[in-house]
């Protein structure tokens, strides 16, 4: 199994993202800004019709409180449709696999869970979607909440370079990125998909008879278009439970590296984006940089723990050196490189699609993927992430830029104390998003396995914390595929909690974002004068890589250490 | 003149300062002083908590399993440490303000007032119940009672006990030069001024209060800096109080409160939180220091970030006058025969350029007959004649003057030197001619000359990124030259009283922050305009009244000093925080381990790899690392009061050294403290003997879990 010529296809999967980003970025960045650009002959009046319906217009450009306003307006109804859809399941279109209605908190988890881009489930597809559900309902989120991430990204990125305090329009952005990036792209992908095996029909359900005896009954539908744009718009959820450990979702290895080219896209594209939007290509580089650096490090140590021995076996006498790593929990038709690139790219894009049992992993592992959901930004998902990466950057600005001696200032902009504070409660509410409710679960007794007792073994910590740190992230990625099985997380207070810390985790932040972007917007743009800290450099690469990591370990290491750490404590 | 008060009357912290020093760092304890500074005050609260734990333990029936009386008094004695620390760096910056505030109020105590009513009448007052608009008479001998302008009458002042410069200045109605301060000595002739500030809001009273710190609100940036901590600070205590509760629920790990607040304290960012007000008042202290007088904080930190600096070319880029620097004798004139003519032309011409004349004469060996003042007709300078001269007992006459003067006169230039005086007039130089008997023996060159080391601080302001823009009456010719030969980056010839607020408006316009110097009321405007305006002291009362700084020094070339002062405040700032950032991550190597070791499971892998300091018992880790955290904070008052060292860089430089330093430097310091502190309280807690406290130290270093 270990093959280290394996290793070639994650280099050059990487090789070709990086070579494509720039180019792939630099188009990101002109759907949002007010120019020509390919397709307007074509998309340009269908896109006119849809704000005349919608009664807006391009020229109608929001403040960031008009902007949130809008967007919760489009995220309301979408969260409503959700709801009301899966408590009515049966009821409605396309119920031929006969899935039972949700209960209220059920459905209240997954319309809030899918609003919110996480797509973290507390229900097994299979058996509790219907196929309307699956085909109708849940893609609608997939859709908005992708458009919805990178029109905040582009209206923050906006406010360095405007200075009328507005940020664009919500409903033009999010209709740009649909028809100009979503839509096209799924379409491509999806056949792309079926091309490489992956079913894309009407039928609902095969029947097979298995060598074994007895049937089986194989769920099919248009997986390709669903696995396509949840990839791409880093939503995560998958068309099976299995998630893209199904071989139906994920047929081979050359799907495999496809579907992680797709998820890599947009989130190692994004900074790219940026530097065409504030028009400095150059100022692109750290914050690519410090995504490059800081995943290649977490890849780097998921491979070499994949690769390593499992201390706790080779303690054990008599059972003889391992030989080729540790693939438990992998799914064994890829090679581990293979696998390990797949799941690193899919939690630190904040897919949280999953081709492995992360719970099964080395403590080190699940800590390099614990640490990506603690970031949020490296890259990050469809758009917020980046938005964060650019908080902490205003943070580590400020620090920085009173460190040369100045009134600390970015592409022309003061950094004053309304950014400071909002960039602050972004990225300090995070930990308290997991922490609170995690406390409040194990403490208040809500931590259950099927048999209802009260397992506080040091292993059950570690499923709950990483459940809280996947939903306050809107990662999607859970210890175990295809729901848990450490503790029953399908209850109401799982149900509740978790759709509260998602619904906190997503809308905190995308606020504050808006807020920095609109104080931003505010702002003259002052002449860079010689004495502006050049932020186009090595230096400040180095510098905001190294401001991310430390203030990450600051906040997290206590959490770091109560879950894994506790784990090896309790002996779990 | 660029020095910086050397022989100003500052006390130094003395004896007396001293234990009123200890006293005001007692006096802070005071919750509403604590409450000003959130990060702080948050240990504040703490440290109460942990007063009434350790006092009266069954408060608290749940800490009973986890209660170590000697550990619990341990973390609070070290808590008050921290916080006491804190103040003395607090009260030593208010301290040095004091001591020069104290010298300055010594002079205006008791000073009565000779007060003139309109019907010309005069009386004694105390000079407390003046009002503005009121005239008073002063006279030689007597102090100024209150700030006022001359309006009748010319008097010579000593103002050296509020500038420190030894040289009496001249103060008369009319023109620029009518301010009087409140404070300072006549030393000739009498006046009749008419009062600008009362008392408690003259310049003297603003200064006191300034320098003293009172009503001192946060900059800008200094309150961006406390949201950053505040928030940080928030965050942890969530972190800190879910692990707590999260730790003691498993019964694997237990943690007593004294710990957990240990934890708390160490990973907040106390050590840029104690010393933030004392960076602030100190950076007030150094713009004091320099003679400066800055109305606000904020205006220091202004001065750090200053784009632009409009200054004046004569008095702060070239010495004030022109002077005599080259003699060009005329065809068939032999130098002495020249040199000797100028000297007599100039011995008894009192203004600067006639001196330098004189000067540079006698430097070349020049000699002339003994002049007697008495025998000569002197003719001196004036601006009508542009000439100026003498003429001797024979009745020879001796004049030198611009040349057009001198033609009109019927010294009529030969071609040679003409043509010499236009080179020279190219070259910026002022040629003069000098002529016995109408006839003209050559020239003398006057050049405007640029001040010692001008050059060099001007290429510092350039490595700082800043644009220099001089500003001069002077033609093109003369301020090409100067502006060539000094090195600014930009020059603005045959400029009017209104050309610097034009200036200013123009940067301003470009999102570029200004700073000014000026004097006249003509340059009020602009003053107020610009980010930085700093008025001289013997300016107008208008100057002053509009820039936001005053220069007791009169030395417009503080400008350049007050941008180090800025950027210095900012950068102390921005390191120290950075120092705190990184000193918590040694901080978490010492205190995660720690309360692994107290549950029994510091044997396991991870935790070895994270207990690098290799500290073994896990109460002495807590202490040593909140020892640490409390005792950083004195080290570093040094370097609050003082200011981290600045040298102009650029600032992509600036950043990687002080990332090096205060980063980097951080990290490792804290590693290297920790262990130290540890090694410390094994000392001491196996030799009570030694500190001489009595065998009970030893009982109460507490040697259980945590």
């Amino acid at each position: 199994m270990f093959d280290p010529s394996s290793l070639w296809d994650v280099i050059v999967l990487i090789g070709i993202v990086a070579a494509i980003a720039p180019w792939f970025g630099g188009y990101l960045g002109r759907i949002y800004m007010d120019r020509p650009m390919p397709g307007d002959s074509i998309l340009g009046p269908i896109e006119a019709g849809i704000y005349r319906l919608l009664g807006t217009s391009p020229r109608k450009s929001m403040t960031a409180a008009e902007y949130f306003v809008a967007l919760l307006v489009v995220n309301g109804m979408t969260w409503g449709f959700l709801y009301i859809w899966f408590v009515f399941q049966p009821s409605l279109p396309l119920d031929a696999t006969g899935a039972p209605a949700m209960s209220w908190t059920l459905a209240f988890h997954s319309a809030s869970s899918f609003t919110t881009n996480t797509d973290f489930t507390h229900f097994t597809n299979e058996s509790q979607l219907s196929l309307g559900s699956l085909v109708i309902a849940w893609p609608l989120a997939l859709f908005v909440s992708a458009s919805t991430g990178l029109a905040v990204m582009a209206a923050m990125i906006r406010g360095f370079v405007r200075r009328d305090g507005t940020l664009g329009n919500f409903y033009v952005d999010m209709v740009r990125t649909i028809s100009r990036l979503l839509l096209p792209l799924a379409i491509v992908f999806a056949v792309i998909l079926v091309l490489l095996g992956v079913p894309q029909t009407f039928t609902n359900t095969v029947t097979a008879y298995p060598l074994t005896g007895g049937t089986q009954t194989i769920y099919l539908g248009p997986v390709a278009s669903f696995t396509s744009i949840s990839l791409l718009g880093t939503n995560g959820g998958g068309f099976y439970s299995a998630n893209a450990a199904s071989p139906l979702a994920n047929p081979s290895a050359l799907s495999n590296l496809f579907e992680t080219f797709v998820m890599m896209l947009l989130g190692f594209s994004a900074p790219f984006a940026f530097g065409k939007i504030v028009r400095r290509r150059g100022e692109a580089w750290p914050y690519a940089g410090t995504i490059y650096i800081v995943f290649g490090i977490a890849l780097g140590l998921f491979i070499a723990y994949q690769f390593a021995t499992n201390p706790a076996l080779a303690s054990i006498p008599g059972l003889g050196p391992q030989l080729g790593g540790y693939p438990v929990g992998q799914e064994t038709r890829f090679s581990l490189p293979e696998g390990s690139l797949f799941q690193v790219v899919s939690v630190y894009s904040n897919v949280g699609a999953n081709n492995m049992q992360i719970g099964a992993l080395q403590p080190v592992s699940q800590l390099v993927l614990l640490f990506g959901m603690f970031t949020q930004s490296t890259p990050g998902g469809e758009g917020t992430g980046f938005a964060m990466l650019l908080l902490f950057a205003v943070l580590g600005i400020f620090v920085g830029g009173l460190m040369v001696g100045r009134t600390p200032e970015y592409l022309g902009k003061k950094v004053k104390t309304g950014q400071v504070r909002w960039a602050a409660l972004a990225l300090l509410s995070h930990p308290a998003a997991i922490l609170v409710p995690f406390v409040v679960a194990v403490v208040g007794g809500f931590v259950t396995v099927s048999s209802g007792s009260l397992p506080a073994t040091a292993h059950t910590f570690t499923s709950v914390l990483y459940e809280f740190t996947s939903e306050s992230a809107n990662n999607g990625s859970a210890l175990t595929a295809g729901g848990s099985s450490t503790f029953n997380d399908s209850t109401p207070f799982f149900n509740l909690a978790g759709a509260a810390v998602m619904l906190f985790g997503r809308f905190v932040p995308i606020y504050a974002m808006l807020k920095v972007g609109g104080m931003f917007s505010q702002q003259e743009t002052l002449p860079p004068g010689q004495g502006t800290l050049r932020t186009a450099s090595v230096t400040f690469t180095v510098y905001i890589t190294l401001f991310l990591v430390i203030v990450t370990v600051l906040l997290f290491l206590p959490v770091i250490a109560m879950g894994p750490l506790s784990q090896i404590v309790g002996g779990g | 003149m660029a020095d910086t008060g050397a022989h100003v009357p500052v006390r130094r912290v003395g004896h007396t300062s001293a234990i009123r020093v200890l006293s005001d760092s007692f006096r802070m304890f005071d919750p509403r002083v604590q409450v000003r500074y959130p990060v702080m005050f948050c240990v504040y609260v703490l440290f109460l908590f942990l007063v009434v734990l350790t006092l009266y333990p069954r408060a608290f029936p749940d800490i009973a399993r986890t209660y170590d009386a000697g550990y619990y008094l341990w973390v609070t004695i070290i808590l008050f440490l921290t916080l006491w620390f804190a103040n003395i760096s607090t009260a030593i910056a208010e301290a040095q303000g004091r001591a020069r505030a104290d010298s300055l109020r010594e002079i205006r105590s008791g000073v009565r007032a000779r007060q003139v009513l309109p019907d010309g009448t005069v009386r004694w007052i105390p000079s407390d119940v003046l009002h503005i608009g009121d005239t008073i008479q002063i006279r030689a001998g007597e102090p100024v009672p209150m700030d006022g302008d001359v309006i009748a009458g010319a008097v010579l002042i000593d103002e050296s006990m509020m500038t420190g410069e030894s040289a009496a200045v001249t103060r008369e109605s009319g023109g620029d030069q009518t301010s009087v301060l409140g404070g300072t000595m006549v030393l000739q002739g009498s006046a009749r001024v008419r009062v600008t500030a009362v008392s408690g809001g003259s310049f003297l009273d603003r200064l006191i209060r300034l320098v003293e710190g009172v009503g001192r609100e946060p900059s800008p940036n200094e309150l961006a800096l406390i949201v950053l901590l505040s928030a940080l600070t928030i965050s942890l205590f969530v972190i800190v109080v879910t692990f707590l509760y999260l730790a003691n629920f498993t019964d694997i790990i237990v943690i007593s409160l004294a710990t957990i607040v240990a934890l708390f304290v160490c990973l907040m960012p106390t050590t840029i939180g104690a010393l933030l007000p004392a960076i602030g008042i100190s950076g007030i202290n150094r713009t004091a220091k320099a003679n400066i007088i800055a109305k606000s904080g904020k205006a220091v930190e202004a001065a750090g970030d200053l784009d632009v600096l409009i200054l004046d070319k004569t008095g702060t880029i070239t010495v004030g006058n022109r002077l005599a620097v080259k003699f060009i004798p005329g065809p068939g004139v032999s130098d002495a025969e020249l040199l000797e003519v100028a000297l007599l032309s100039s011995s008894l011409d009192d203004t600067p350029e006639g001196r330098s004349i004189v000067r540079l004469a006698a430097h070349r060996n020049a000699t002339t007959r003994r002049l007697e003042k008495d025998k000569f007709k002197v003719l001196p300078f004036t601006a009508e004649r542009k000439m100026s001269g003498i003429i001797l007992p024979d009745g020879s006459e001796v004049f030198k003057g611009s040349i057009q003067a001198m033609e009109a006169y019927g010294a009529i230039l030969p071609a040679a030197l003409r043509n010499e005086a236009a080179a020279a007039s190219k070259e910026g130089m002022t040629p003069l001619v000098i002529s016995l008997q109408k006839k003209p023996l050559g020239l003398v060159l006057l050049k405007d000359v640029v001040k010692p080391g001008i050059r060099d601080r001007l290429r510092e302001l350039k490595t700082m990124g800043i644009r220099t823009i001089m500003c001069t009456g002077d033609n093109r010719l003369t301020a090409a030259a100067i502006a060539h030969e000094s090195g600014v980056d930009e020059f603005v010839a045959e400029a009017k009283p209104e050309t610097k607020l034009l200036l200013v408006d123009r940067e301003k316009s470009q999102g570029r922050l200004v700073a000014m110097s000026g004097d006249g009321t003509n340059d009020a405007p602009a003053l107020a305009r610009a980010d930085v305006g700093l008025a001289m002291n013997s300016g107008t009362g208008a100057a002053k009244e509009a820039g936001n700084m005053v220069d007791l020094d009169n030395d417009p070339t503080k400008l350049i000093e007050l941008v180090s002062i800025g950027k210095q405040l900012l950068i102390t700032r921005g390191a120290l925080t950075t120092f705190s950032i990184t000193n918590d991550v040694a901080k978490y190597f010492a205190i995660i381990p720690a309360i692994f070791i107290a549950s029994g499971a510091g044997a396991l892998p991870g935790v070895s790899i994270m207990n690098v300091l290799g500290l073994t018992n896990p109460q002495y880790a807590v202490l040593a690392a909140l020892l640490f955290n409390g005792l950083i904070i004195p080290c570093l008052i040094p370097l609050a009061l003082i200011g981290v060292p600045f040298r102009p860089r650029s600032a992509i430089d600036l950043l990687r050294r002080n990332l090096l330093y205060y980063g980097f430097g951080g990290l490792v310091s804290a590693f290297v403290g920790i262990k130290l502190c540890y090694l410390f309280i094994v000392w001491l807690a196996a030799a009570p003997a030694v500190v001489g406290l009595g065998a009970g130290v030893g009982h109460y270093l507490p040697i259980g879990g945590l």
